[in-house]
Order: C-alpha cells, then sequence, then structure tokens
C-alpha cells in the first residue's frame, strides 16, 4: 500500500516520462504520429489478405473484427516488449535517485496507452466506412481499455524486473508473444476455439487470461453489443489478478536490482 | 526537526560473483553446479552517525572507500545490508551532475523531468523557472537539446536546478571540478548562503580547502569504516595521514 501511496506522489514524473517519450519518437520522424496509426492498419490489410481472402475464415467485415481485437493486443504485446529492457536503459537514475523503480515500465505502458487511444480514431472511421458505425455499446471501450492497460501493467512490471536478473527474456518474451498471440482469439472468433474437438486443448486455452479482455473490446467494437456479465467478470478478475501478481513480483526484487544493472 | 539524519550500525554488502548469472542458460546449469560462488565486499560496515538539522558535514577518503555507498544509501538509493537509517526530510542529491538529462530534450524540459525526478510537480518548477535559467547563465540556451551544450553548461544547468529545489539535505558530490573559475566561485557562494539558511548538507570532496572551509563537521572514511568524525582540522590531518602511511590494521575494519 506504501508503495502504492509512493507512486502516486510521482504521478507527474509518469507524465513526464511518457511525454519524453512521444517527444523523442515522434521527432525527426516524416510521418510522426501517422506511423503509430499506419502500424495497426497495414497490419489489417495483410492479415484481412491472409486469413479472409486466401484462407477463407469466415468472418464478416472481417477488418473490423480484425481491428477490434488487434488494437489491445497490440497494447498488450508493445507493453510487455517495450518495457522489458526500461529498467536496464533507466539504470543511470536508479542507480542515483531514489524514486519507485515501477514507474519505468508503468511510464512505458502508459505511452502505449496514448497510442492506442489515437488509433481508435482511424478505427472508428474505418467501422463507419464498412458500416458498423459506432452505438451505445461502444461505451463498454472504457471499461475495456482500463482492463487492458491493468493486464498490461502487470505483465509490463513482471517482465521488466525478470529482464534485470536474465539478459536473454528478451528473446524469450518475443517467442512468448508470437505463441500468445495465435492462441489468443484476434485472428478467428472465440467460437473456433470452443469447437475444438479436444476439451483439454480447449481448457487451456480459454484460460488465457487475455482473451476475456480482449472480448472485451470486440464484443461492443464488432458486434455492436455490450460484453456479457461472465466476460466483464472474467475480465476484471483477470486484470486484477495479474497486476496483483506483477506488482508483488517487482516490490519483491525491486532493491535487488541495482545490484544486477 | 526535519533535515536530521541517523545511521546505526549501517553495513552494505556487495556480491561479487566470479561467475555472473545473468543468462537463463546460466541460471539453469547454476542450480547443479557452484551456484554460490560469489565474493562479499563490504562497501561500508559498521557505520554509525547522527548528523543533525543544519549540519554541514564533509565527506572525506580516498577513492573506493565508501563515500559514494554512504550517500547512496542516505538518499535511498542503496537498501542496507544490515543496520538502520533514519532520514527526515527531502534528499537532493547532486545526481552527478545531470545524470537525470535526457540529451533529446531541452534545457527547459529537462528542469521538469529532473524536479520531477526528486518528486516536484510541474507547477513548482514552473515557479522556479526563471531564477534557473538565470543561475545557470543558460539564456536562450534553455530551449536548445541539452545534447547541443557544451560540458560547463550542463553543469551549471543541474547544479542550479539541484540548489534551487529546496531539499531539506543537500548532498553534494564532487560537483565543483565542472565549470569555469568564476562559475565555481559562484557555487561556492550558493553552498554558503545555502548553510547560513540552516539546511544540511552533505558535501563529498577531495579539495581540502572547500572542506576545511564549508564544513563544521568532517567524517573521514577508510576502506568501508568511518574512522574519525569530528572538527575538519584534525580530520583533514588524519585523511593525509592515511594517505601517506600504510593503516595499522586493528583500527581499520578492512573488507574481506
Amino acid at each position: 500500500m506504501k508503495a502504492i501511496a509512493q507512486l502516486w506522489r510521482f504521478r507527474e514524473l509518469i507524465a513526464l516520462l511518457v511525454q519524453r517519450d512521444l517527444k523523442v519518437r515522434y521527432k525527426r520522424s516524416i510521418f510522426g504520429m501517422g506511423w503509430t496509426l499506419l502500424n495497426p492498419l497495414l497490419l489489417m490489410i495483410v492479415y484481412t489478405l491472409v486469413f479472409s481472402t486466401i484462407m477463407k475464415v469466415g468472418v464478416p467485415k472481417f477488418p473490423i473484427f480484425l481491428l477490434s481485437g488487434l488494437l489491445p493486443w497490440t497494447l498488450i504485446s508493445v507493453s510487455i516488449s517495450g518495457s522489458a529492457h526500461c529498467l536496464l536503459n533507466n539504470q543511470g537514475l536508479i542507480r542515483k535517485v531514489a524514486v519507485p523503480q515501477m514507474v519505468y515500465p508503468l511510464a512505458v505502458v502508459a505511452s502505449k496507452l496514448v497510442d492506442l487511444v489515437l488509433s481508435l480514431v482511424p478505427f472508428t472511421l474505418l467501422a463507419i466506412a464498412l458500416g458498423r458505425p459506432p452505438n451505445a455499446s461502444w461505451l463498454f471501450v472504457l471499461p475495456a481499455i482500463v482492463l487492458a492497460t491493468l493486464i498490461s501493467a502487470g505483465l509490463s512490471l513482471f517482465f521488466s524486473s525478470l529482464t534485470v536478473f536474465y539478459r536473454d527474456m528478451r528473446h524469450l518474451i518475443d517467442i512468448l508473444i508470437q505463441v500468445w498471440f495465435y492462441v489468443t482469439p484476434v485472428l478467428y472468433p472465440l467460437e473456433f476455439l470452443q469447437k475444438l474437438p479436444y476439451p483439454w486443448l480447449r481448457y487451456i486455452l480459454l484460460a488465457n487470461p487475455a482473451t476475456a479482455v480482449i472480448r472485451c473490446f470486440q464484443r461492443p467494437l464488432y458486434e455492436g453489443q455490450a460484453p456479457s456479465a461472465l466476460h466483464l467478470g472474467a475480465a476484471v478478475l483477470c486484470a486484477s489478478l495479474v497486476l496483483v501478481l506483477g506488482i508483488a513480483f517487482f516490490l519483491r526484487h525491486e532493491d535487488e536490482h541495482i545490484y544486477s544493472f | 526537526m526535519s533535515g536530521t539524519l541517523s545511521f546505526t550500525d549501517v553495513g552494505l554488502c556487495f556480491r561479487m560473483y566470479q561467475e555472473r548469472v545473468d543468462t537463463l542458460k546460466e541460471a539453469v546449469l547454476g542450480r547443479f553446479r557452484h551456484r554460490h560462488a560469489y565474493q562479499e565486499f563490504w562497501a561500508l560496515r559498521h557505520a554509525t552517525l547522527e548528523v543533525r538539522a543544519g549540519e554541514s558535514v564533509g565527506l572525506i577518503g580516498h577513492n573506493g572507500s565508501g563515500k559514494s555507498t554512504l550517500l547512496k544509501v542516505a538518499a535511498g538509493v542503496l537498501k542496507p545490508t544490515e543496520g538502520k537509517v533514519r532520514v527526515d526530510g527531502r534528499v537532493s542529491p547532486m545526481i552527478e551532475l545531470a545524470a537525470g538529462f535526457d540529451p533529446d530534450l531541452t534545457g527547459r524540459d529537462n528542469v521538469f523531468l529532473n524536479g520531477a525526478l526528486m518528486g516536484h510537480s510541474r507547477k513548482e518548477m514552473a515557479g522556479k523557472m526563471d531564477r534557473i535559467i538565470e543561475f545557470s547563465e543558460l539564456g536562450e540556451f534553455i530551449d536548445q537539446p541539452v545534447k547541443n551544450y557544451s560540458s560547463g553548461m550542463y553543469a551549471r544547468l543541474g547544479f542550479a536546478i539541484a540548489v534551487d529545489v529546496d531539499p531539506e539535505i543537500l548532498i553534494i558530490d564532487e560537483v565543483l571540478a565542472v565549470g569555469d573559475e568564476r562559475f565555481q566561485a559562484k557555487c561556492m557562494e550558493r553552498i554558503r548562503s545555502i548553510r547560513k539558511s540552516g539546511r544540511t548538507i552533505f558535501y563529498v570532496s577531495h579539495a581540502m580547502g572547500a572542506v576545511a572551509e564549508l564544513c563544521d563537521r568532517v567524517i573521514v572514511l577508510h576502506h568501508g569504516a568511518l574512522v574519525f568524525d569530528g572538527q575538519p582540522a584534525p580530520a583533514i590531518e588524519r585523511y593525509r595521514e592515511l594517505q601517506g602511511f600504510r593503516p595499522e590494521s586493528s583500527q581499520v575494519r578492512t573488507a574481506t
């Protein structure tokens, strides 16, 4: 609890670190913010070509379905890969100023959150263009964003701390994210998993904590309906569990980081 | 009264691994063999000291004597391995002049960033901005990215920020080695006025003249042990003695 209060005192530092990240990232690049928005759109075109046109997954309005899951997935995955090295990169500061070290991974997550929120603008335009205009259920995107941020924060705290001790986590994280992406219903609807002939595999895949959170985006953004209480509850449970475990792991090892740089 | 600091039998131990385990493979293999192949090195041990508010304390000792370790423990960057540390008040480490600067940001943005690192809000720092710009003599360069600064400009900005954040405890670690003579004099003047205002100061330097002038009390560190604590003149004498002669092993707890 004390750690959280400490963190609150340094909220402006997080804001400044986010600002710094955005400024440095977008300065001297021709497209600036455009890259953030372009990236998911380009992925969408490629995935639509492969999965909808070539492999015929058979999901109507595939681009919207895909993006509604891909945007939150991107928040989770880039938060993890972006924060893995953030403690190592900020070791100069950590060695000299006593600041709760959680600010560094959390600033990474916050900066990726800005990207997610921004990318909802072109998403909305696309949804209107393809005939799935926003409706009242889109309000559920707000809690969904909170949940996606919490789960990203928990994972980022865990992996950023672990990377300090084991430098090759970076490679493991890349592989892990790829595998995780394919077992999470982003490229195909959740029903595909539920129809699997092997029940054990079904249970394992359904235990994926990212699934419930991503469903909370797909329901309003793609189906135009409020997420079911079951999905919302499962998402809250998954996100808070991951967050609490992430914080606990981080705080337990925070003081040891400095000796392993 | 805030601005006090007390160390009770504080020790800080570094583990020096013969083979550092920092990849997964080594960690897994390490389970089976020489997992604990490290040597302990006590950078600081049995340090007991009381600093009252408003005192100006000098820290001297050879390179590697534990001065920086002591300051890092005081600043809360390192947690002591043993003993108790109580710090009452905000500690402003003059972070090796501008370790916290981001080269791509302007001087102005870095003022905010540095302030935030010490827990100050943007509003507070905005209020201090004019004074900081004036003291650092940067003028319009404040809106240039700091990577274009000369090392003197870097140092001036760092010093200007550190002395303006109104810490109860100010740590000044070898800072005056940079900047030209005139600016050094200005810094000394500023340190004197901070001292008069009743702030607690930790001053680390190899310049004995400055130590004698600025400090009420001087602590001598030798191989991680506090070997002297008292008036500046005898402290400096003791320090010179330790530099010149091999210390008697009974007086010094060497780290092994």
